[in-house]
């Protein structure tokens, strides 16, 4: 069995969160389907809101302090990432979009990307496809078709339950199979040189 | 080793008064600093340039060239002096006029300046940043070495017979170091032309400055210059002291927390923690820098930022005091007793003078 890591960001303030609920569905389900073909994920969760002032440290400073450049590594070197942000004023919250701020040029350039949101109604729902889809494909993130949002009534009744659930195997599964087609994630080393001096005399 | 001190000139409010210095009393107050730097035993000061406010230092070697005047055995750097957006025929003339005039106490120190907006206000464009300081370093390199230069590049109009002048103080170009926080290219560039590599080394994670000094010893031996650990390297510092350590913090504190790049964002201890910022007492920062040389290596010059964010003169002098009677004297033995002998240290007027007789010999022998 190929072994591939799955990092999960949540955006989630408070705790226990609905957010991070919705994430550990995910995240679960992705195991799942990933172990269906043959794939084992290793699981890292990094949750925002433990390192809400070392974004704002970093935006301020121009440099992660360790915590945050723990994650922001482990966000790189991750094969697929699943990212789940509360829905504020129809967006991502500033929290989780900070996060993708501070992240380095290329950090997720063709990484699988499941992208998930919670909000108080199913009238916030649209904002993943207006608003978080386009901040990956922008990063040039490989965001599955399939995006999960879960509405406060989504968590309760059999039917809403069951059509939650119905989403949550299928984007899963979307992950699950870019995951198993693809190469291992490379990371880049900022400090490498990649071009000889002569090529940069020669103005390369 | 080289001990001293640099400033980017900074004309910050004083964040206990309120009050902020005027332009004149700024540039008359770095005048002051630098005096006292001779004063207090110290080898090297260094001055930033900068063309947009809040900084007053836009014309270094009218500075410097005043220092000079004011002082005797000072050596007269920059931090720096910025190849991208300066022409190289000036920097050629400009720094070699101040070498006359300061009987050869002048080396600089080349960086990029990481402001967009200044870019476009000389003709340039900062995403040529790294091109920029390539080419315009090859044409200042050749400017101060050949008599009589052809030349044609990207960024500036072409030259054809063209000599700078005044040639270099007795045929010797000043000793270059290239500044960088991050570019493994302006490592990779002092390790190809066999200058000195200085890391800001403040402001960032040590991380930075033991990933880019690692690369450019490298490159250094690669080039042939000499083996990793006979590379020139400088470093940043920046400190605050009192005798007891409580003082310091306590002193230092809203000067930290108002100041400009880090004001407002991490407190002092956690930067102190994560940069290599210590405020305490003198024995704290000689036990901190002392500690460098373990991720660095040794090294040639270490400048120290004493005067920005609102400081007032009379602190910045008595940092001073406490820098050059307390700090230095222990750095210097220190550091003297741990260096290797066949480590270098940092040339300077009369080191490149003789080596370049020794050179001029050992043509004549061939």
């Amino acid at each position: 069995m190929k072994q591939r890591n799955l990092v999960v960001v949540s955006a989630g303030l408070s705790q226990p969160s609905s957010t991070r609920l919705l994430a550990d569905r995910l995240s679960a389900a992705a195991v799942d389907a990933a172990a269906g073909l043959g794939v084992g994920l290793t699981v890292q969760v990094i949750e925002l809101r433990d390192l809400a002032h070392d974004l704002m440290n970093h935006l301020l400073t121009g440099f992660p302090p360790a915590p945050l450049k723990r994650a922001l590594d482990a966000v790189e070197s991750a094969d697929a990432m699943i990212a789940v942000t509360p829905i504020f004023n129809a967006s991502y919250s500033g929290l989780f979009k900070s996060f993708f701020d501070v992240l380095g040029q290329d950090a997720v350039a063709d990484k699988p990307v499941l992208i998930a949101a919670t909000g108080g109604s199913a009238r916030h729902s649209l904002a993943l496809d207006h608003a978080v889809r386009p901040m990956f494909v922008y990063l040039r993130a490989v965001p599955v078709p399939t995006a999960v949002f879960a509405a406060s009534e989504d968590w309760g009744g059999d039917e809403s339950e069951g059509q939650l659930r119905g989403r949550i195997g299928r984007a899963a599964g979307e992950l699950a199979r870019e995951v198993e087609r693809r190469d291992p994630a490379t990371v880049q080393d900022p400090f490498a040189l990649t071009t000889s001096f002569e090529e940069l005399l020669a103005g390369g | 080793m080289q001990f001293g001190i640099f400033t980017v000139g900074d004309v910050t409010p004083d964040p206990t008064t309120g009050r902020q210095p005027t332009e004149h009393e700024r540039i008359k107050a770095i005048v002051a600093i630098a005096q006292k730097a001779e004063e207090v035993g110290l080898d090297v000061f260094a001055l930033g340039e900068h063309h947009n406010e809040p900084f007053v230092p836009s014309s270094p070697t009218t500075l410097l060239g005043h220092v000079a005047a004011r002082t005797e055995r000072l050596l007269l750097s920059t931090s720096t002096t910025l190849i991208t957006t300066n022409d190289p025929v000036k920097i050629a003339e400009d720094y070699a006029m101040l070498q006359h005039l300061a009987d050869g106490r002048v080396d600089l120190m080349m960086g990029r300046g990481n402001t967009g907006p200044v870019y476009p206000w000389f003709g340039k464009d900062i995403r040529a940043g790294i091109p920029l300081a390539i080419e315009n370093y090859a044409l200042l390199h050749r400017l101060w070495r050949e008599h009589t230069v052809d030349w044609k590049g990207k960024f500036r109009t072409p030259l054809q017979s063209f000599t700078s002048t005044p040639r270099p103080l007795d045929g010797v170009p000043p000793f270059v170091w290239h500044g960088s926080i991050r570019s493994p290219e302006i490592a990779e560039q002092a390790a190809f032309y066999g200058d000195g590599f200085f890391a800001n080394h403040i402001f960032w994670p040590k991380e930075h400055t033991q990933r880019m000094v690692g690369l450019y010893r490298q490159r250094y031996a690669h080039y042939g210059h000499g083996s990793e650990d006979q590379a020139i390297v400088g470093l940043g510092g920046q400190v605050f002291m009192r005798r007891n350590s409580q003082d310091a913090v306590k002193e230092f504190r809203p000067y930290f927390d108002n100041a400009p790049v880090y004001g407002h964002g991490p407190s002092l201890e956690d930067f102190t923690r994560e940069t290599p910022l210590t405020v305490g007492s003198p024995q704290q920062v000689i036990d901190r820098t002392l500690g460098f040389r373990d991720y660095v290596g040794d090294y040639q010059r270490q400048l120290f930022l004493l005067d920005h964010a609102g400081l007032p003169l009379k602190t910045v002098l008595e940092q001073l005091d406490l820098l050059g009677e307390e700090v230095v004297p222990v750095l210097r033995k220190e550091f003297a007793a741990l260096k290797p002998a066949h480590v270098p240290d940092a040339p300077t007027h009369p080191s490149l003078v003789e080596a370049a007789k020794a050179q001029d010999r050992e043509k004549v022998q061939a």
